[in-house]
């Protein structure tokens, strides 16, 4: 009954998870509800700095919801709620007294399908920094220039800044999404299924990416794809129906998950 | 499987029934009667459509001279005359409508798609928008009439100006909510999610990607208005020649000019009317389709 050889070939050249780094999320009896559905049940989870830490599971086990509640941006629809405690470095950033918008500015987050606003390259990017900073163009200049360099984009760009956004590549858009959230400097990123909507090679370059935002960055991404969970994170949470089933480094969950759902799911048995 | 699709399960291609057979011959007239019927009701509607532009078009480019753009309407009985006051009142009456209702209908829409998405008083101001949208403009005339006209005791363009943005603003109110709704939540989300707050989010994102639509929905209300009598036959008014700068008393306008001068017994008011109404058609044909390109333009993005 071990995992599928495929599987153990791709955890082969990759990072260990380093299980000491410091926590920087910890959710702490985490309930959701939509309206009267009750998304997610008691979850419990750390998030270690500068790690990548992804969540699988079926569709509709709430790894999206998950991710959702770190940043708030549920809170944009009335019927949505959380409960418990999410510390953000120690603060809990379910606390109502909690600037929404200086925690966004902390927590970035890069959407499914590329978003790229309707107004150029360079104000796309410019757009976060410009909310709460008045920065001399000069500095502007240098943290877009600086975010896109980030988001391996700045050599395609740099000629275009002043095109719109909206007329880049679907993999291009997306990684100008990526570079928007990092001239922010945020601490955590939040990935919801990045890929989904990119051919193959594109979705290469963004989990390459991805690997290089590592060091700066501490990143959250919700995947459906086990082989990429499998390639870019340190650590897997396996989730289903509204609760988290296993935790645990990456390398474990794929080579010698402790639950038989984990192993079942990581071997395509259901899912 | 196929062992429940009897039409999948028979046996190899080529031996299905032909076609013809599986098909009730009620049907196959069923169907012949209906695209006779919809044939017809299309040719009426455009032989009418037709010859009624077809009339305007030849009774308008017979009344069409320079003179109409420069003269003003001409005194019962008199020779000659154009239509220049009526053309420059409709001007000013359009622009002080539209200049009114382009705010209060954006503002509106804006929050029946983005603040009031599930409140119940966005509910009711969507349906009473809506009944608004199809009230009768006479209507419109009349309450502006009681409102302004009788209070300052006089016609005024400032009252048929008012007239044709409370016809306006409904036009606008609806493009505006349907358009923002367009914008995919994913892209709000994706602002907010920057640290930006609604307000902004909604000034620099879906304002921005729903622009082309919203300035549509300006132009079909310009368009709108620009023909439109009844509000303006107990609020402008009309006037037979040039107007006051400050919009008081009777202001000549194009469609009630056309109202006035199409029951005249004069053979030259006549042939401004027509001039007047084939005038106000090609303007509204024109914002049309500068209208449907905007349109395009936005979707080729």
């Amino acid at each position: 009954m071990s995992p599928t050889t495929s599987m153990s070939g791709q955890l082969a050249g990759r990072n260990p998870a380093n299980e000491s780094a410091p926590v920087r999320i910890a959710v702490k009896d985490l309930n959701f509800y939509y309206g009267q559905f009750h998304g997610l049940k008691n979850v419990n989870l750390n998030f270690h700095d500068r790690q990548v830490t992804a969540l699988i599971g079926p569709s509709g086990c709430g790894k999206s919801t998950l991710l959702r509640t770190f940043n708030r941006i549920y809170s944009l629809y009335p019927e949505q709620r959380a409960e418990g405690q999410i510390l953000l470095d120690g603060q809990n950033v379910l606390d109502p007294k909690v600037d929404l918008n200086e925690l966004r500015a902390r927590v970035g987050m890069v959407f499914q399908k590329p978003t790229p606003f309707p107004m150029s390259i360079y104000d796309n990017v410019a757009f976060g920094l410009r909310l709460y900073e008045r920065l001399p163009k000069s500095e502007l200049d240098g943290r877009v220039e600086d975010a896109l360099r980030k988001a391996a984009l700045w050599d395609e760009v740099k000629d275009k800044m002043k095109q719109s956004g909206t007329g880049l590549s679907g993999g291009q858009q997306q990684r100008l999404c990526i570079a928007r959230s990092v001239a922010q400097r945020p601490e955590v990123i939040l990935f919801d299924e990045p890929t989904s909507a990119l051919d193959p090679i594109s979705t290469g370059r963004i989990e390459e990416l991805i690997e290089q935002l590592r060091t700066e960055f501490t990143i959250v991404i919700v995947t459906h794809n086990m082989q990429q969970a499998a390639r870019i994170s340190q650590f897997t949470a396996f989730m289903y129906l509204g609760e988290l089933i296993e935790f645990a480094p990456t390398t474990k969950i794929f080579m010698n998950p402790d639950k038989r759902q984990t192993q079942d799911y990581i071997t395509g048995r259901f899912g | 499987m196929d062992a429940r699709n009897p039409i999948l399960a028979t046996a190899p291609a080529g031996s299905f029934p032909p076609r013809a057979n599986r098909v009730r011959p009620g049907r196959r007239i069923a169907d012949k009667i209906l695209i006779t019927a919809s044939t017809l009701a299309t040719l009426i509607g455009i032989v009418v459509l037709g010859s009624i532009l077809l009339m305007l078009i030849v009774e308008g480019i017979k009344g069409f001279s320079p003179m109409i753009f420069t003269q003003p309407t001409p005194g019962p009985g008199s020779e000659g005359g154009g239509i220049a006051n009526a053309i420059l009142g409709s001007l000013v009456l359009t622009v002080i409508g539209i200049v009114i209702a382009t705010p209060v209908g954006v503002m509106a829409g804006t929050y029946l798609a983005e603040y009031g998405r599930n409140s119940k008083l966005a509910d009711l101001i969507r349906f009473l928008n809506d009944i608004l949208l199809s009230a009768p403009s006479i209507l419109i005339g009349l309450f502006v009439y009681t409102l302004m006209v009788r209070p300052m005791g006089t016609y005024s363009g400032w009252a048929g100006g008012v007239a044709l943005a409370i016809i306006a603003t409904p036009v606008i109110v609806r493009t505006t909510e349907d358009m923002l709704r367009l914008v995919p939540s994913q892209m709000r989300e994706a602002g907010v999610a920057l640290g930006a707050p609604p307000s902004h989010v909604i000034k620099s994102v879906t304002w921005r990607a729903a622009s082309a639509g919203i300035v549509t929905g300006i132009l079909l209300a310009l368009a709108r208005i620009a023909g439109e009598t009844a509000p303006l036959l107990f609020t402008a008014l009309n006037n037979n020649s040039w107007f006051n700068a400050n919009l008081l008393g009777g202001i000549p306008n194009l469609p009630v000019m056309i109202y006035q001068f199409a029951l005249s017994p004069y053979q030259n008011w006549q042939s401004l009317a027509w001039a007047g109404a084939l005038l106000i058609t090609v303007t509204i044909l024109a914002l049309s389709i500068v209208a449907r390109l905007v349109v395009k333009d936005q979707r080729a993005r």
